[in-house]
């Protein structure tokens, strides 16, 4: 984990003045001639934002959630802290802090905004003290979201009671979690959202706009499969995706009798519901996650139409803020 | 409408994502607004995956274009206009589905090629769409494209149900009170009123909004927005620009009728009025008319509590520039006023003896648009020394425009051993907190009447309660023609009858 500390990007500073070297980063820049905006004028701050990077993560894969971290408060301005456990039990490991600051220029001065990141490595040890050593990293009052990024185990989580009580959201991608994350006692599960569940967003719409143009009754009326055929890469989806069909049908008052098949398929990017009646009327979304298209055909009882329709999973900082925020 | 009464496969998602199929109709389709602002919504909308896939534009005008022209005409406009940078990825999908009508707005034959043309995309389609016709042209046809919907049968496609057809018109939505109830006689004559989206892009921006959420999500504040604490109210709505080459146009028109009457009639309405029991369109409304309708008449003459003013020769921005009367298109004897000052008394149990004071211009020293709330001076016995204590009246300031966002002045110490104190200001920059990435007025407008959602519009009677203030206004000031029209230099915040306007209050203008 260390190497992640020291791959990911940062000026280090003693843990004891992270504020002050975070009021002086923009100071430091400008002074030395860099292009360092006037602070008050463009540093954004709308929430607190916790990326934890778990014992499973990979250096690439801390990279890479870095930087989503970073598209994201593109899109949210937020103080971010990534936290980095050490896999180690040894208290004389020292606690070490990064900073880094981003901005993001637009075309004009109101466009462009400035977001700090402060990054804690800490040794196993050190975690009950992680509490107070987070709290003067984060902007009083504002919000906190926390993402949870690959648990070597989910029972680790419980070490972290005080973000999971404290949080307004907390963050995970039940496609790459420990199983266990299904039976882990959330202390607020209203507050766990899924990142799945958020990715598949316009394919709920372009579904549920389309669905939503007929009575439930109609939708309903002599339904006897729903089939989810799903490349393997897509299970997490599809499982997810299913559980929302069902989920509606059962609130447009579907029969318990409905056969609900989730079955992989080789194409790389498949992602496809049908729904098979008994008089004959059908729904078919058949999705290429990888072409970014889908074909809806359709036969309700007024003929077979048919709907071509450019559709993609949300990319990783977009679905970030849709699980963060709506 | 509640989430769970909702339809079940669009329960859980966000209610700007539900969208029927649909077809734009726009008028005045080769026109100004539609380049600047309606095509580039649009293009923004399919940019944040918020349109329907089954989503066409139907451009109709005058101008004999082909679908293909007028495609460009809207690439053009993308590229010049929008927010965002085109993507191709995004347009050409939109573009795809967009054609063009052409014909006359008093053409019934016109509007029975335009019904045959939507029934065709609908047949395409293979299922029912929701037309939504953009009135976006000149108010002298809004009557003839409203009858011509009537009679050809569009205006009633799907009546009561969710695809019902919905009209946006763009304002002016008369010129005084006869005529705006002759419009909506009109409208009414064949659309129902929850059918009707009057527009006011002032209530889509997101400080305007926010107006409301301030108010009654915060528990700060409600309960000194009365009479009890707030001393005066001041609505300024100013602009930089002359009128530049729309001489013909404002001469018709002048700063009550472009501003006043509408946009910052709005801005009234929301800090006056009520809480709403819920915030659902009709609420809301309610409450706006209730309280445009305790605003008391307006007294117009010396010492009354109107003021109107042209901008003459000065500096803007260290240049010299002239006077209106001097600007292309002006008549040198008009009587046409560009800045319009108003003191408002609000008959009400919450209002009683605060003025709202109400201002805008052209020429004037900074475009900014802003209410600010001034509250009454806390009791001076601890701080009576005004040589020593600096106190100034505490000022909760909304600036709509451009900077969106809020201040408070507070007093605050003066660090030292003497206790000196003077005004500091505490600020909310909607740019540093959320980004200034928002959605443009028009997208969120657009977008909510493509939902059926009113509560961002203007209702019928509440356009008309506005002009029944100000027509007696604008009747007296076409009587006295130039007389006591006042005037000011360009680049000034505005003539001396609106100071005094203000004097008898002591009070005087902020200069924002």
């Amino acid at each position: 984990m260390t190497k992640i500390f020291d791959a990911l990007p940062g000026l280090e500073v003693p843990v004891g003045s992270i504020a002050k070297s975070l009021a002086g980063m923009w100071e430091d820049t400008a002074a030395k001639g860099g292009p360092a905006p006037a602070a008050d004028d463009v540093k954004a701050t709308q929430v607190n934002f916790v990326l934890h990077l778990g014992f499973n993560t990979t250096v690439e894969d801390a990279v890479r959630q870095f930087e989503t971290a970073v598209l994201f408060s593109k899109r949210a301005p937020c103080r971010v802290v990534v936290l980095c456990p050490l896999p180690i039990d040894d208290p004389s490991v020292e606690m070490q802090a990064k900073i880094y600051g981003e901005c993001h220029l637009g075309k004009t001065k109101g466009d462009t905004r400035c977001c700090e990141f402060v990054l804690l490595s800490y040794p196993f040890a050190a975690r009950q003290y992680l509490e107070s050593q987070l709290s003067v990293c984060l902007i009083t009052d504002l919000p906190l979201y926390y993402w949870v990024h690959r648990f070597a185990s989910i029972h680790r989580l419980n070490d972290y009671q005080h973000l999971l009580r404290r949080s307004e959201r907390i963050l995970i991608d039940t496609a790459i979690a420990d199983p266990e994350i299904f039976n882990f006692k959330w202390p607020r599960p209203e507050a766990v959202h899924d990142l799945v569940y958020a990715r598949l967003l316009p394919v709920r719409q372009s579904i549920g706009q389309l669905l939503s143009g007929y009575e439930p009754a109609v939708l309903i009326e002599g339904l006897r499969a729903v089939t989810l055929t799903h490349a393997q890469k897509l299970s997490a989806e599809a499982r997810v995706l299913m559980a929302w069909t069902r989920e509606r049908f059962a609130a447009s008052g579907a029969l318990a009798n409905v056969a609900y098949t989730t079955k992989p398929d080789r194409d790389d990017g498949a992602l496809k519901l049908d729904f098979e009646y008994a008089n004959g009327h059908f729904f078919q979304w058949h999705g290429d996650t990888v072409k970014k298209n889908a074909i809806i055909a359709v036969d309700f009882g007024g003929g077979r139409s048919e709907l071509h329709i450019a559709v993609s999973l949300l990319t990783r900082d977009a679905a970030l803020s849709d699980a963060t925020f709506f | 409408m509640p989430d769970a009464q909702r339809h079940p496969f669009l329960q859980g998602l966000s209610k700007h994502r539900g969208a029927p199929p649909t077809v734009v109709v726009i008028f005045g389709a080769s026109g100004d607004l539609t380049a600047r602002k309606l095509i580039p919504a649009v293009f923004n909308l399919g940019y944040d995956n918020l349109l329907p896939a089954d989503f066409s534009i139907v451009g109709f005008g005058r101008k004999p274009i082909s679908d293909d022209e007028f495609r460009k005409i809207a690439t053009g406009a993308i590229k010049e206009f929008s927010r965002r940078e085109l993507n191709n990825d995004v347009w050409d999908h939109i573009a795809a589905n967009t054609s063009y009508v052409a014909g006359g707005y008093d053409e019934p034959a016109a509007f029975e090629r335009l019904a045959k043309h939507i029934a065709a995309i609908e047949t395409k389609i293979g299922r029912e769409v929701q037309t939504l016709f953009y009135i976006s042209t000149p108010p002298s046809v809004f009557a003839p494209i409203l009858l011509n919907l009537g009679s050809s049968g569009l205006a009633a496609r799907y009546l009561g149900r969710r695809n019902q057809s919905k009209v946006i018109i763009e304002k002016p939505f008369g010129r005084d009170l006869a005529s705006a109830r002759s419009l909506n006689a009109t409208i009414r004559s064949v659309l129902e009123e929850h059918q009707v989206y009057r527009i006011d892009h002032y209530l889509g921006k997101e400080t305007v909004q926010d107006l409301l959420v301030q108010r009654f999500a915060n528990a700060i504040f409600e309960p000194l927005w009365n009479r009890n604490f707030i001393d005066s109210v001041q609505i300024t709505v100013a602009e930089e620009v002359g009128v530049g080459t729309r001489g013909g146009y404002y001469e018709q028109s002048g700063a009550l009728r472009d501003m006043i009457q509408n946009h910052t009639m709005q801005l009234v309405a929301l800090t006056a009025m009520e809480p709403p029991v819920s915030l659902d369109p009709e609420s809301m409304r309610d409450e706006k008319v209730k309280v445009l309708k305790a605003i008391q008449p307006l007294r117009v003459g010396p010492g009354g509590d109107v003021c109107r003013a042209q901008y003459a020769d000065g500096m803007m921005g260290g240049k010299q520039v002239k006077g209106y009367l001097a600007e292309e298109g002006i008549n040198p004897q008009s009587a046409t006023e560009t800045y319009a000052a108003m003191r408002l008394a609000i008959n009400n149990w919450r209002w009683q003896g605060v003025p709202f004071y109400i201002r805008s211009g052209k020429r004037l020293a900074r475009r900014v648009s802003e209410i600010a709330i001034q509250f009454k001076r806390p009791p001076g016995t601890l701080f009576a020394e005004s040589d020593k204590f600096n106190l100034a009246a505490n000022t909760l300031a909304f600036q709509i425009q451009p900077d969106e966002g809020l201040s408070m002045v507070l007093n605050g110490k003066v660090p030292g051993l003497e206790t000196r104190m003077q005004p500091v200001k505490m600020s909310f920059r909607y740019s540093t907190t959320f980004g200034s990435n928002t959605p443009e007025a028009y997208e969120r407008l657009v977008l909510d009447a493509m939902i059926g959602d009113g509560t961002l519009f203007i209702r019928g009677d509440e356009a008309e309660t506005s002009w029944a203030l100000y027509t007696p206004v604008l009747e007296a000031w076409a009587a006295a023609g130039r007389n006591g029209m006042g005037s000011y230099a360009s680049g000034s915040w505005g003539p001396e009858c609106a100071d005094a306007l203000l004097a008898d209050g002591k009070h005087t203008w902020r200069q924002p």
